[in-house]
């Protein structure tokens, strides 16, 4: 309890003594967080050229390397487990700690997560250019990688429960009920999902054990919770500590967590075959999906009111807190878009929606609005503690924070557009009956909204590159306080 | 100080209590109850699961008799037999269902049954069957052919022939269209860099676009007829030089250029070059046949849409 006490008159202050930094191992948490930012500007990078590419398709310039089959699946891997991955591998460590009062159990173990991780990204992503894929979507890496995401994700559940049990807390913290059950969902949706045979001995190929329909489930049985729990469930493990944190008050219901706690983690594991609706899959088995999607609605809005009514009593910094704007405006889109799934689940819903651009800007009103606006919000809150220093530039968060919530309404707003446009057109009947549009015309329909989803990429890149330049600037310019501070010491 | 760690506090500004617990100097919980809205919008998307488990296939289950519940609903159809059907709802039944009901697609059927019935002929010249293949034959060609053709059959200057501008290599009959579409063709023109040099190739290109009328040096135009003659080229492309439908030989004589881009290019220069390419490199180009993808209807539909849309483009 002493101890406690004297590591909260540290914090509370504006100078923390170099006591506190010893105690947590922050080296850890920056070395993700900045590699967090770099995949960040690579993946979205990414993903914005392949949507220039359906815009202008000249951009392919007929080199295999660059085409969007090969750089899709580097964007993705790029902003989920490159970006998403290091964000929550650096929040979670920062977390656990802090709220355990305890320093990350293995310092050793913890460098191998990082450069393990790290080096599984680089070698699966360079793999994509050169053609190299499992096909599988979300888990596209070869064998070979796919065993060394294995063994960090151990050492990771490892370095999370020891550190857990040796807390000086007498309780867990909400935000890490969150990341230990995503811990435990992703190791058990990467195996499975990536059970396979390499074709020759130490061969690059390999096939998966599954087949046909069973195969197309266990796929998207992972894919569905690789936004379940990668997606959602960590980060709403980083809402659960950043948004109390910068709002300076207590989150709403305690109750309410518990339950969509759990009601999340049961609800989520049933729905991924609404991604095989109307396809040869049992009728059974999509009744299922469409049924728990629909009942995983209100747990996932348990996490926005949560978070959202933590506000109460300080709803003015909303107005006057870049960062609580990023992390309430997170919400709004985690709310809207885990309303807009479990209505794109329903059958009859998804016999439109399905294989248009509908289900791309649905996914990106949770990657950009929700995993990546809180991402932000968080790094805002997070960056200038871990180096012990203010912001470099306030202004600069607000433009951020206009520039990504711009580019995420018009993505969302084109591809509301490119996809229930292309699923009306495909669904129309003229007076004789005839299908009245062929595939070219609904293609050709879709080139406005394409440019427009092209646009909002650059203004999302944007932001990041600011951000970016913000961080650099914070970390320089605290750098720059210490040496001068030295050299006046000296003299 | 343990006491004011673990001490139930309420909150001055809503009046919520806290739980007591405290992290991180300054993390809390309020123990406000599950809003109620909240939970009984809870409870209502499980009542509607319910009732959607009971209505249609929801829990496998291995007692039962097809190893799953199959739910309440029904669907009829007709089977092969033309006898009515009632089965317990699946996905298959349904499509049959709608196959047999839907109001769209049963005029669509009534159409394709007059218009089989009826002579090409005759189809084209009546105007309610002409709007139906145009509107039917423009999806089929819109999937199966546009990806060459483009969606408005205009075709590609190097590579796939343009259907709307009423030339025909092989032949613009009915017959002759059907044959293409059912077979497929392959066109074949040797290349003469072997047997012809330079020189005769410039000449020779120089002859065929006089037969167009395009302006080039009549001095070169006039040996290249001589080789034009002599070596080889009158014999697929007739001494008249108009093309022979057996064949698929184009016709020089028309202005109509499918593989050498003349109308793109500039300056005479360019379009001697553009010739001299196709002469010098020879054609090897192949259409496939689509007698097993597409169903006799199909491919009536498709003559008559093509015969309608040559004609409409003259």
């Amino acid at each position: 309890m002493a101890n406690s006490a004297v590591m909260g008159s540290a914090t509370a202050g504006t100078s923390v003594s170099s006591g506190a930094i010893e105690q947590y191992n922050y080296d850890i948490v920056k070395k993700f967080a900045l590699m967090a930012l770099f995949w960040g500007i690579a993946g979205m990078t990414a993903g914005t050229y392949i949507a220039s590419e359906l815009a202008w398709p000249f951009l392919n310039f007929d080199i295999a390397q660059i085409t969007f089959g090969r750089l899709r699946p580097l964007h993705t891997s790029g902003v989920i487990f490159g970006f998403g991955g290091n964000a929550l591998f650096a929040t979670s460590y920062y977390i656990v700690q802090r709220t355990c009062q305890t320093r990350l159990w293995g310092s050793g173990l913890a460098n191998f997560t990082f450069w393990g991780w790290n080096a599984a990204i680089a070698i699966a992503g360079v793999g994509y250019l050169l053609g190299i894929t499992q096909g599988r979507e979300y888990a596209e890496p070869e064998w070979y990688v796919d065993l060394l995401i294995t063994v960090v994700w151990v050492a990771y559940f490892l370095i999370y429960t020891m550190t857990l049990l040796k807390r000086n807390q007498p309780h867990i913290y909400v935000a890490n009920w969150f990341f230990m059950s995503f811990i435990l969902a992703t190791a058990l949706l990467h195996i499975f999902n990536n059970l396979a045979v390499p074709v020759s001995f130490l061969g690059i190929k390999s096939y998966s054990l599954f087949s046909g329909a069973q195969d197309a489930m266990t796929q998207w049985w992972y894919g569905h919770n690789a936004v379940g729990f990668f997606l959602t469930a960590a980060f709403l493990g980083m809402m659960y500590y950043f948004v109390p944190k910068q709002a300076g008050r207590p989150v709403y219901s305690y109750r309410l967590s518990i339950i969509h706690f759990w009601a999340l983690s049961f609800m989520y594991m049933w729905v991924g075959t609404h991604h095989l609706h109307w396809t040869a899959i049992p009728d059974w088995t999509s009744t299922l999906a469409a049924t728990f999607s629909i009942m995983l609605l209100m747990p996932s809005w348990g996490g926005m009111i949560n978070g959202i009514m933590t506000l109460s009593g300080a709803w003015d910094k909303l107005r006057s807190d870049p960062i609580m704007m990023f992390l309430i405006t997170s919400l709004s889109f985690y709310g809207m878009s885990t309303f807009e799934g479990p209505m794109m689940s329903l059958k009859s819903v998804n016999a439109l929606s399905h294989y248009t651009d509908w289900t791309v800007g649905h996914v990106h009103s949770g990657a950009l609005g929700w995993v990546a606006m809180v991402t932000f919000g968080s790094f805002y809150h997070l960056i200038p503690k871990l180096w012990n220093t203010t912001i470099y530039s306030v202004k600069l968060i607000y433009v951020h924070f206009f520039l990504a919530t711009i580019g995420i309404l018009l993505y969302i707003t084109a591809l509301w557009v490119s996809g229930i446009g292309q699923g009306l057109m495909l669904r129309a009947f003229d007076e004789y009956g005839n299908l009245a549009y062929s595939f070219i015309e609904t293609v050709a329909f879709m080139h406005g909204p394409l440019v427009a989803r092209a646009v909002a990429g650059i203004f999302f890149v944007a932001g990041i590159l600011l951000m970016t330049y913000n961080v650099w600037m914070t970390i320089a310019k605290r750098e720059t306080l210490r040496s001068t501070a030295t050299s006046a010491a000296k003299a | 100080m343990a006491d004011s760690k673990h001490k139930i506090t309420r909150d001055p500004i809503t009046g919520a209590e806290t739980t007591g617990h405290v992290w991180d100097d300054t993390l809390q919980e309020f123990n406000n109850p599950l809003p109620r809205w909240w939970l009984w919008a809870f409870y209502g998307t499980i009542i509607f699961s319910i009732v959607y488990w009971i209505l249609y296939p929801a829990f496998p289950l291995g007692f039962t008799k097809r190893g799953f519940t199959e739910g309440i609903s029904t669907v009829t159809f007709k089977n092969k037999a033309g006898e009515e059907v009632t089965s317990k709802w699946n996905t298959r039944a349904l499509l049959a269902h709608e196959m047999q009901n839907d109001p769209n697609e049963l005029k669509r059927q009534e159409m394709v049954k007059s218009v089989a019935a009826t002579p090409l002929a005759d189809v084209t010249k009546d105007p309610d069957k002409s709007a139906f293949v145009l509107a039917y034959g423009k999806g089929i060609f819109g999937d199966y052919c546009a990806a060459c053709h483009q969606s408005g059959g205009q075709g590609v200057i190097g590579n796939y022939p343009n259907l709307v501008d009423d030339a025909w290599l092989w032949g613009g009959d009915a017959a002759d269209i059907e044959t293409t579409i059912r077979k497929g063709r392959k066109g074949n023109m040797p290349a003469h860099k072997g047997t012809l040099n330079e020189e005769q190739i410039t000449e020779a290109a120089n002859y065929v676009l006089s037969l167009s009328g395009e302006k080039v040096d009549s001095a070169l135009a006039e040996k290249g007829k001589e080789i034009f003659n002599t070596k080889g080229c009158s014999g697929c492309h007739t001494p008249a030089a108009t093309g022979m439908k057996a064949l698929g030989s184009a016709n020089l004589t028309d202005h109509i250029w499918t593989q050498a881009n003349v109308p793109g290019a500039k300056t005479v220069e360019d379009k001697v070059k553009a010739v001299k390419a196709v002469i010098s490199g020879g054609i090897q180009r192949e259409m496939p046949a689509w007698e097993s993808r597409l169903s006799n209807d199909e491919i009536k539909v498709l003559v008559a849409y093509l015969k309608l849309l040559s004609s409409s483009a003259q």
